[in-house]
This record gives structure tokens, sequence and C-alpha cells, in this order.
């Protein structure tokens, strides 16, 4: 049986840590491996500790193919199913405990108050080799080996009031134990049949005497110790990561929702912009060179003139495509990146600026736009509603976040909620789970706060 | 006159060079990318170069840098830098070394080939030729208390056209007024700017530096 049980488990154990590699990331380093299977390991111990207790008899047989079964097929509750087993183990050993206790109390009065008694059952008592009652269990004394015999009926022994022989006291002590013992088996594991077989373990706690449960309730508190505290660890850490994963993929679809309102509102823009300015000036531009065209054999100095008006109107064509691509992604962002994006454009604000930038790197394109747009929206704001006449500037990478403050002293008064443009960029930080907090008391100063997650990506390498 | 051209976008490039060989300008080499171009600067030693600043392979700056990384080898290699776009940033970044002979112009410019060449031809003098865009943006910011607020406004028009590159006649025909008087104008600035009397040419890249920085 100990073979087929170790190759059972060797088996189990060596196919779960096979597909533990997915659960790793495909990491092939041994200790990631175990972390990904965490405390479901434990399983297969606990069956064995389980079938070491309650012998080998359907149920253990049944919980080992279950255990391996979990560990094997479904990972991801074998480490809850590890708690829940491990203080079911626990509760076990505090009610056999408080069987023992209870029994070894009344046995010790029933041999004070009676000193002479009559045995109910026959074949009681057969020295020190066999305990058992008429029709219960019988154990081998401490020698480890338990034999099968029919199940007991319900405990009915001792039968209080019926007067009993004087056994001797040990073996009258043991016999006692091991029938409570049997019986609370029958509890616990009602559909075991006639297989139930207590452990000599059991056997052995229970044969020392009126403090024998002071052993098995030592067991049940480490079991149900050790299953409480994997409790949080295991169900209660899964229903909060439940719990957050929903409250994430709620935001996520928030979010999400609103960068795609956003990007379809800027295609928008950027399409009536080039339709009704560069697109229009080249329909002009085109028109003109034609008519320049035609009077060129005619009238040259009229046609002359033509051709300078459409020189003109590619310069203007040029200038609103600037401004275009500007408003898109400015082309000092694309080549310098945020923190020298930020400082053109300080450069270009008509109030004063004072910047504090450590920004080592580069960041994700993406981010680098929102958190530029952001900055430009607070200035233009610090510099039109604000009256501010100094706006200090503090951009600093730690800590895998972008933390950006912006502070003017205008008058303040300034509130996401009215403004379209400050909610606007709060959105658009939304993508990227970052925050914008603004504190503009009515008097000012205002101070808003851009906090960004994001990597510092490598240093941005220059040419030469 | 000998140019370099640095331009990746091979009409442009071509454009470029047949305007200048039109305006008898001798064309050394013309590249396309960045490392070329550092190459093309630290080999030829142009009397000037006319110089795109974003350039493959990076396709950002990579002109702008070349241009700088030739300057700190050779200190007022003139380069006149065209971009799609300007910004004061670069702008500080070309006036920096306060060496003089540096352009910073919008492609469009290149429209009125008289004006350029002749801001081409002031920047390989080792003059200091900036958009006018560069300069109007200045205009936006208030007047802080830095020197540039001690002038009057006149003389605030005055360093303006100076800082477009222009020459003493040129802006007083700008402003209608005599050269003799903007001549008096540009004395008062360089005084009021702390700038020691030297070389015309060396004050009035000074004097654009100090109002880019105002």
């Amino acid at each position: 049986m100990g073979f087929v049980v170790t190759i059972f488990s060797i088996v189990c154990v060596v196919v779960a840590w096979l597909k533990s590699r997915d659960r790793a990331g495909g990491s092939r380093s041994w200790r990631s491996r175990v972390n990904a299977m965490g405390w479901g390991l434990l399983l297969l111990p606990i069956a064995w500790i389980a079938m070491w207790l309650f012998g080998v008899n359907p149920a253990t047989v049944g919980l080992l193919l279950l255990s391996g079964a979990v560990l094997v097929m479904a990972p991801v509750i074998a480490a809850d199913l590890a708690a829940v087993l491990l203080i079911l183990l626990g509760l076990y050993g505090l009610a056999a405990a408080f069987a023992v206790f209870k029994q070894g109390r009344a046995v010790a009065q029933t041999a004070k108050a009676v000193s002479v008694s009559v045995i109910p059952g026959p074949a009681f008592a057969r020295g020190k080799e066999v305990f058992a009652s008429a029709k219960g269990v019988v154990i081998s004394g401490g020698q480890g080996i338990a034999t099968a015999v029919p199940r007991p009926p319900r405990a009915t022994f001792p039968p209080k009031g019926i007067p009993v022989p004087h056994p001797p006291k040990a073996t009258f002590l043991q016999h006692a134990y091991a029938q409570k013992i049997a019986n609370l088996h029958q509890m616990v594991v009602p559909w075991s049949g006639p297989g139930v077989r207590p452990s000599p373990w059991y056997a052995a706690l229970t044969g020392a005497g009126p403090q024998g449960y002071v052993p098995v309730l030592l067991a049940a508190f480490v079991f149900l110790a050790f299953g409480l505290w994997l409790v949080p660890r295991t169900l209660l850490a899964r229903g909060a990561l439940v719990g957050r994963l929903t409250s994430r993929v709620q935001r996520l679809s928030e979010t999400r929702t609103d960068a795609v309102d956003t990007a379809a509102a800027e295609l928008r823009r950027v399409e009536r912009d080039l339709h009704d300015g560069a697109q229009a000036r080249l329909v002009a531009l085109g028109m003109s060179l034609r008519a320049a065209e035609r009077l060129f054999a005619t009238s040259p100095g009229a046609a002359l003139a033509l051709v300078g008006e459409a020189r003109e109107m590619s310069s203007r064509a040029l200038t609103e495509l600037r401004d275009l691509v500007r408003g898109i992604h400015p082309p000092v962002l694309a080549d310098r990146g945020l923190g020298d994006a930020v400082r053109a454009l300080a450069l270009e604000t008509p109030v004063a600026t004072k910047l504090d930038i450590d920004l080592p790197g580069r960041l994700a394109e993406p981010v680098e736009s929102a958190a530029y747009f952001a900055v430009a929206e607070v200035l233009a704001n610090a510099a039109k509603h604000a009256q501010a006449r100094m706006v200090e500037i503090h951009m600093l990478h730690t800590g895998d976040v972008l933390r950006i403050a912006v502070t003017d002293d205008g008058i303040g008064g300034a509130d996401p909620a009215m403004g379209s443009g400050l909610r606007g960029v709060e959105r658009r930080l939304g993508t990227f789970d970052g925050i914008l907090a603004v504190n503009s008391p009515p008097g000012g100063p205002t101070i808003v706060v851009i906090e960004v997650p994001c990597a510092l990506l490598s240093l941005k390498t220059s040419s030469s | 006159m000998r140019v370099v051209v640095a331009e990746d976008l091979f009409l442009l490039r071509d454009g470029l060079v047949r305007l200048l060989e039109a305006h008898g300008f001798e064309i050394t080499e013309a590249v396309g990318t960045g490392p070329a171009l550092h190459r093309a600067l630290l080999t030829h030693r142009p009397d000037v170069a006319i110089v795109d600043v974003r350039l493959p392979p990076s396709f950002t700056d990579e002109g702008l840098q070349a241009a700088l990384a030739a300057r700190r080898k050779v200190p007022g290699l003139p380069v006149l830098v065209l971009s799609q776009y300007v910004e004061q940033l670069y702008a500080r970044e070309l006036l920096a070394d306060q060496a003089g002979g540096v352009g910073y112009l919008l492609k469009d410019r290149v429209f009125n080939d008289d004006q350029f060449v002749e801001a081409l031809r002031a920047v390989a003098r080792g003059g200091t030729v900036m958009d006018p865009e560069v300069v109007s943006k200045l205009l936006v910011r208030r007047a802080r208390d830095e020197p540039v607020a001690r002038l009057s406004p006149r003389e605030r028009e005055v360093l303006a056209l100076m800082a477009e590159g222009r020459s003493n006649s040129a802006i007083a025909q700008r402003l209608f007024v005599t050269e003799k008087a903007v001549s008096k104008h540009s004395t008062s600035i360089f005084a009021k700017l702390d700038l020691a009397p030297s070389d015309d040419d060396n004050r009035r890249v000074l004097a654009v530096l100090a109002y880019l920085n105002a």
C-alpha cells in the first residue's frame, strides 16, 4: 500500500511540476516554479497525514486521489483546499481530545465510585494484548498494527450506571479510549463502513492514561493554527484579489471608453482642420497657378502677381500645418522627450517659469504625450485664468512613477469639475492610471500635481 | 563660398542645391544623414552649412546635434539650421556658445530666396540670424526685471530686427529712420546690456543672446 501511495504521490508532484512552468510565467528557475505551486504543495502531505491518522480506508484513499487530482488539474484551488483540510484535521483533533478528556474523567469517577462491577459484554480485557468491545474495534497494543472488525454501534460504552467489573486499569482505559475514538471516527467518516481502522498513532496517544488528551490537543492546535494561518494567504487572498480585479476591470473599461472617445474626437478635429485649412489652401494654390499659367502669354504682370499670391498661400498652408502638428504631437517632444519639451513649452509661455526637471531617460511615447499636454493645459490656465506672474514646474521620476507638480502664484479658484480642459487632461491621464490633483483655494496659490505610473526607458543615445 | 547642405528629402535637397548654385555658391557636399553631416562638416570645414534639424537615421534632432557637435570641435563654424518648426529651446542651444555664425530659420523662408541668401551670407560672416517667429514669440512674454527690461520700446524693436540678422541699413529701411539713428540705438542697447565695446558683430550676437534669454 505504502508503495502505491508513494508512486502516486511522486507522479502527481512531477506532473504538477511540469505544468507549473506556465503558471510561473515560463520561468525555468525552480524557485519561481515552487512559488507558482505555492501552498498547494501541502495537499499531498496532508493526505498522507490523514491516511496515517485514520488508516487506509476508502475515505483517506479518496482524499489522496482528490489531492493528487486537484494538485495536477486545478492548482489554483489546491492551496485553498490545503487550508480547509488542515482546519478540518484540527477540528477533528479538538473533538477527539475533548472526547478523550471526558471519557477519562468519567472512567476515573466510575473507577472511584464502583469498586466491584460486572462486564456487560463478552471477551473483554484479554490481558495486555487485545482490548476491544464486544462488537467494536480491535487494536493491537501499541505495536502499530491495526486489524479491522465490524463497525461498532454508537457510543454506548461504558454504559452509565451499570456496574462493571474491575479490569486492569490501564487496559480498561485504553479500551475505553479506543472505543471512543472508533465512535468518533464513525461520526467523522460515517461512510467508511467496516474498513474503519483507527490508527496506531491515536492508539498510542490515547493509551497514555487520563492525560491522553493532551498530546491530541497539541496536535489539533498545531493543525488548526497552521490551517487558520493559511486562510488569509489563500482563500481570503483570493477573495480580495477577485474584489480588486473586479474594480480594476470596471476602471479599465471606463478609461478605455474615454480613450477611444478622446482618440476619435481628436481624429475628427485633425480631419476638420486639414479639410478647412491646408487642404483648402492647396486647392486655392493650384487654382492661382492655373490662372497664372493662362495669363502668362497675354499679361505677364498679372501672372507674376498671381504667382506671388500663390507663394503667400503656400506659406500660410505651411503655418497651419505646423500648428496642427504641434497640436497632435509637438516635434520637440518626438525629438527630445518630455523634459526638453516642457522646457520648450516654458519658453513659449508668457508667464515667467522656474523649472526643476529630473528625468534621466525617455518615457513611453503615449505617456510623454499625455503628460506634455497636461502640463501645457495647466500652464495655459495659469497664464490665462489665474493671472499668474510666476509658475514653478517640478518634474521627477522615482519608483516607476512620473510626478509633476505645477505651482503658480495666481488668484486660484481653479476647479477641474468646472472647465473641460482639466477634465480632459484627467481623462487622458486616466488611460495610464495617472491622476491629476488640483489644490486651488480662492486667492491662490494653485498647485496641480500629476502622477503617472510608468517605466523609465533606457537613456536616449544621442547621435554625434 | 563653399557650402555643405544636409537635408534628407531629395526634392528639398535638390531644390536648395539649385537655388544656391544659381546664387553663385559652391556646393561642397550635399548629405542626407546626421553622421554624414558631422563627417562632412569636419572634413570640408565649409564657409557655411545648411542643416535640417530632423535627419535620419533616428529622425529626431540629429541634424542639430551633429551641427552642435561639429561646432564644439570647430568653434564658430557657421551653421544655418533649417526646420519645419522653430523652438526657442533649440535657438538657445545654438546661441549658447556665443561664438556667432549661427542661423535658425523656418524652411518656408527659402521661398524668399533673396532674403534667404542674405541670411546665409550673414551667418557665414559670423552673424546671428533668428527666424522672425522666434523673435516675435519673445514679444509675447512679459518684460521682467532683466537687462532687456531697461530698453526703450524703440530699442527693443531695433534689437528684435537685429536678432533676425538684419544689418543696420536694413533695420533703418524697415523702421523708416536713418542708418545713423539705428547706429545710435544699437550703441545705447549695447550700453544698457553691459556689453563692452568690441567688434560690432560679436556685440550684436551677445545682444541677441541677452534678448533671447529674457
